[in-house]
């Protein structure tokens, strides 16, 4: 099905010419494509006329997995959904089983989840910040400033959990282990330099003018569409609505905490850029308002039975994921697994809506706009 | 823009008596129930459109955003279709539960509705084998094209000797 | 020492001669400006760069060479055989042709051509047919997309660029490279012309296909463009010809512009200070376009294309324009430098104008401390 970007006929001449559509295979190898993930673009010149997003390419059997493995070790499953953020996953999935149960987490584990929940959206912008930078052109320069940032938050949560991208740090119930001593000291330091790498992009990216003549007034979305097409997470605030899960539907301690919400104007590929830029912020204010307020006590609900089992129950869940709403649609029924656990992951949605998005455009905005959708195919082929 | 979106406030949904107000306007047969965090509208397949027109439509309901639509397979007790619906301009979420027979099952696609609703229904037509009525282009989306199997029903094994070296006589998997 | 002189011996020994002697810097060069690059790139990326390969990686290029030398030629079957074959020739051959006839000290190099400017412009031209060929003889879709993205990007920039030079050329009242040079013993051409100098600079990345003009080998959108299918020695003449146009248009920029060998004191202090001018002249071009490709994103095709023909073209016209008339009326040099200096304000002008649209910083909407409603 071919669309046009603009109604007209066509004069004589320009029906003479009788020109075929080309096909471009962006395929799953590719620089641009974050990972695997193939479209097939047809173009005629340099006007995208229709795209296929074709998805899957790591699709794992998450959910059928998840059924056949008991509450705690499904967890595993879950923090490789969104790689670049391992934390917001377990969150997800560890409140998504409490709930079904009705385990409490003590105040301190709750301080600490949102801590490394934070510090994980912090990464994953990051890496959308540099590889965005590398779509629109800037060779690798935005890529390195981003990557430094990024081995100092993988530091840290090494420090913390033992292990870099696959922390399975969350429990059911609380935390693994308490923060190591050092802690504060550490994350203010991480901090500062997390603020200062955020000013070097933002200098190197935001008052560049090509990039701002590349990225403004490309595919502007309205909020009505973007809430048909099932968009959330920081494209849905660029296009103007301030709704976030953590305000919205607040889980855990966010209600205590006190943080903006950014929001754009016309939700075009800029705005998506610079929501997401301010976002980091507040995420850093997040941190240092936990820091302070983070109280004392034990990390792990103590009461826990040595095997979980949950009678009939049904929950679902919602967090704000870095992307989006990160969703789990839990059903237990008796026994010690999980009897469906769906996960709504928000580039799956996001991803969905790439089609409008790219028809109309030119090919190298295709790419942009990919890039600007900052998609992790973990998550959306499950 | 002509839609105003008031600030949400938050309130969770189980509080606000919103499954009696669905139940009154929907003007099908529905059944109340509750899950942990949301009030669950059972709805049989038929009157699926329906209700989810009105959900849409009405004043005092404005479900606008189609979060999620899980398939379930309750073994012996059938086939589920779950919708989570949310709404912006209220700030309530609501869940619908379509229960079906098992095998091939026939509902009416919500993309009419809800063009977000494209990819979950391919996902759970793929993954379960439900037959979506009016969606234009159920094809498989996670698997290959060619792959015609159910994983996620629970007959399905979680392994089998699946050899595509083309040893075995017919598709790998799992026929139901 | 003249051009036409024989240095070497009878005059087609000394040809030869000379030739090899460019060949072998042109070489050694090219493959210590793909080092250069990456370090100069790393050190803006804030990090180190090739370091392994021998002291501080200096070895880095001539490992490069020899693996690429080593590799696999492969050639796609869909791809139209002798096309595909000739085209890195094809590209590279012009290059080298140009080397030829630039001077790298006074009255040194290997031929000094009479109508020196217009025989580099003209055949550097040549390029594009070796790129449409790469492009079209490859057989796929991105290669076509990247060579015709190149053609019509190339094509375009070249009438900026020659309209530039021919301003020089005005002035100077020759096309002889070496005399153009000789003229400039007082003061470089890009005092008098500064805006001939931003137009010839901007053309130039064009034509270079560097950032932030790169969208035929766009490497993350097309990935590589008009090379793509190429593998071996064939890709690395690709390189090769890149980083030797790179070289002999900062060369040749060197001497129209910035005085070549001769300012400021060549003439006096003999070849060997000259030698040393010619580079350090082309090594701020280079070290310029490094820089820039380091740090900027890339324009679009049509972004680019408006620029050339909105922007660029019609500040050269009019630069031409006002030469003649100053030439004409045989008005003093500050004429030109003031012509060309409001010129050049104008160019920067609109080129700031745009980037003062860039929106407020600002957050829009955001909201303060959610006011929990009490229990």
């Amino acid at each position: 099905m071919t669309v046009w970007p603009e109604e007209r006929v066509l004069t004589a001449e320009e029906a003479s010419f009788n020109t075929v559509d080309m096909t471009i295979n962006i395929g799953p190898q590719h620089p641009a494509t974050h990972g695997v993930f193939r479209m097939v673009l047809t173009v005629d010149g340099e006007v995208v006329v229709d795209c296929e997003p074709y998805i899957g390419y790591l699709h794992r059997g998450l959910e059928k997995l998840t059924e056949n493995n008991d509450y705690r070790q499904a967890m595993g499953y879950w923090d490789r959904t969104d790689y670049l953020a391992g934390m917001c996953c377990e969150g997800a999935y560890c409140m998504a089983v409490e709930k079904l149960a009705g385990i409490s987490v003590p105040e301190r584990a709750e301080y600490i989840r949102v801590m490394m929940m934070e510090l994980s959206r912090i990464n994953s912008h990051f890496m959308f910040l540099g590889a965005f930078g590398a779509d629109v052109g800037s060779f690798g320069t935005s890529f390195v400033y981003a990557w430094r940032e990024r081995e100092r938050i993988y530091d840290l949560i090494e420090e913390v959990s033992g292990d870099r991208m696959f922390p399975t740090y969350f429990r059911v119930g609380g935390v693994t282990m308490d923060l190591p001593e050092n802690f504060e000291r550490r994350c203010h330091e991480v901090l500062g330099s997390i603020r200062q790498g955020i000013e070097d992009l933002d200098g190197l990216l935001t008052g560049n003018e090509i990039f701002v003549e590349r990225c403004r007034n490309l595919s502007p979305l309205t909020t009505e569409r973007a809430i048909a097409l099932g968009v959330t997470g920081p494209i849905l605030r660029a296009t103007g609505l301030p709704w976030d899960v953590r305000k919205a539907e607040p889980y855990s301690v966010y209600d205590r905490l006190d943080f903006d919400i950014p929001t754009g104007r016309q939700g075009d590929i800029f705005d998506r850029y610079f929501v997401r830029l301010s976002e980091m912020y507040q995420s850093a204010r997040i941190i240092e308002q936990c820091l302070q307020e983070l109280p004392k006590g034990l990390v792990l609900n103590p009461g826990l039975p040595k095997t979980l089992r949950i009678d009939k129950s049904e929950c679902y869940v919602r967090n704000e994921g870095t992307k989006g709403e990160y969703g789990v649609h839990a059903i237990a029924r008796g026994g010690v697994k999980p009897y469906r656990m769906k996960l709504r992951s928000p580039s799956f949605c996001n991803l969905s809506a790439l089609r409008e998005m790219v028809v109309g455009n030119y090919l190298a905005d295709a790419i942009i706009i990919l890039g600007s959708l900052d998609i992790v195919l973990g998550e959306v082929d499950k | 823009m002509t839609q105003t979106y008031p600030y949400p406030t938050g309130q969770q949904t189980a509080a606000a008596g919103l499954g009696e107000l669905v139940a009154r306007l929907a003007g099908v047969e529905t059944t109340l129930a509750e899950t942990t965090t949301d009030v669950d509208v059972r709805v049989a397949p038929s009157a699926l459109l329906a209700l989810a027109t009105t959900l849409r439509d009405h004043a005092d309901l404005r479900f606008d955003f189609l979060r999620n639509v899980s398939g379930v397979d309750y073994e012996a007790d059938g086939m589920a279709l779950k919708y989570h619906l949310y709404s912006f301009t209220h700030g309530h979420a609501l869940q619908v539960s379509v229960p079906t027979a098992a095998g091939h099952p026939h509902v009416p696609s919500l993309v009419s509705l809800y063009p977000a609703a494209d990819w979950f229904e391919r996902e759970a037509s793929e993954m379960f084998g439900f037959q979506f009525d009016g969606h234009p282009n159920l094809r498989n989306l996670l698997l290959e094209e060619d792959l015609h199997i159910h994983p996620l029903l629970k007959a399905h094994p979680l392994q089998a000797a699946e050899l595509l070296q083309g040893i075995e006589s017919g598709p790998p998997g799992f026929t139901i | 020492m003249n051009f036409g002189d024989p240095f070497f011996g009878y005059s087609w020994i000394d040809m030869i001669i000379r030739v090899v002697i460019v060949a072998l810097v042109m070489t050694v060069m090219v493959i210590y400006l793909t080092y250069g690059e990456r370090k100069v790139v790393a050190r803006f990326q804030q990090r180190l760069g090739p370091m392994k390969t021998g002291p501080y990686g200096l070895w880095q290029g001539i490992a490069d060479a020899v693996k690429l030398v080593s590799k696999e030629d492969i050639r796609p079957t869909n791809a139209d055989r002798w096309v595909f074959e000739f085209a890195p020739y094809a590209t590279f051959i012009p290059v080298f042709m140009v080397l030829a006839s630039l001077p790298f000290a006074k009255d040194w190099g290997v031929r000094n051509l009479s109508l020196g400017m217009f025989f580099v412009f003209a055949i550097l031209g040549l390029n594009i047919v070796g790129i449409m060929m790469a492009g079209l003889g490859s057989g796929n879709k991105f290669a076509l997309l990247g060579g015709v993205r190149a053609a019509a990007q190339m094509i375009s920039y070249e009438i900026p660029l020659v309209l530039s030079l021919l301003a020089i050329a005005m002035i100077a009242g020759t096309l002889n490279l070496n005399l153009i040079a000789a003229m400039q013993d007082e003061r470089p051409f890009i005092v008098l012309q500064p805006l001939a100098f931003i137009i010839f600079f901007t053309a130039m990345l064009s034509e270079l296909h560097r950032a932030p003009f790169d969208i035929p080998v766009a490497e993350s959108e097309i990935v590589g463009g008009y090379f793509v299918e190429y593998s071996g020695i064939r890709w690395s003449m690709f390189q090769l010809t890149e980083y030797a146009s790179m070289w002999a248009f900062s060369v040749f920029g060197g001497v129209v512009f910035l005085g070549g060998w001769e300012y400021p004191k060549g003439d006096d202090w003999g070849w060997g200070w000259q030698l040393a001018l010619t580079f350090i002249k082309s090594g701020i071009f280079i070290m310029a376009i490094f820089w820039i490709r380091t740090t900027v994103p890339r324009l679009r095709i049509d972004q680019l294309m408006s620029f050339c023909w909105k922007v660029l073209l019609p500040l050269a016209l009019v630069q031409l324009l006002a030469n003649g008339f100053i030439l004409i009326y045989g008005a003093s040099e500050w004429w030109l430098f003031g012509t060309s200096s409001l010129g050049a304000v104008a160019l920067v002008a609109i080129v700031i104008k745009r980037a003062m649209r860039r929106p407020s910083t600002k957050l829009v909407g955001a909201y303060r401390t959610l006011q929990v409603p009490a229990p």
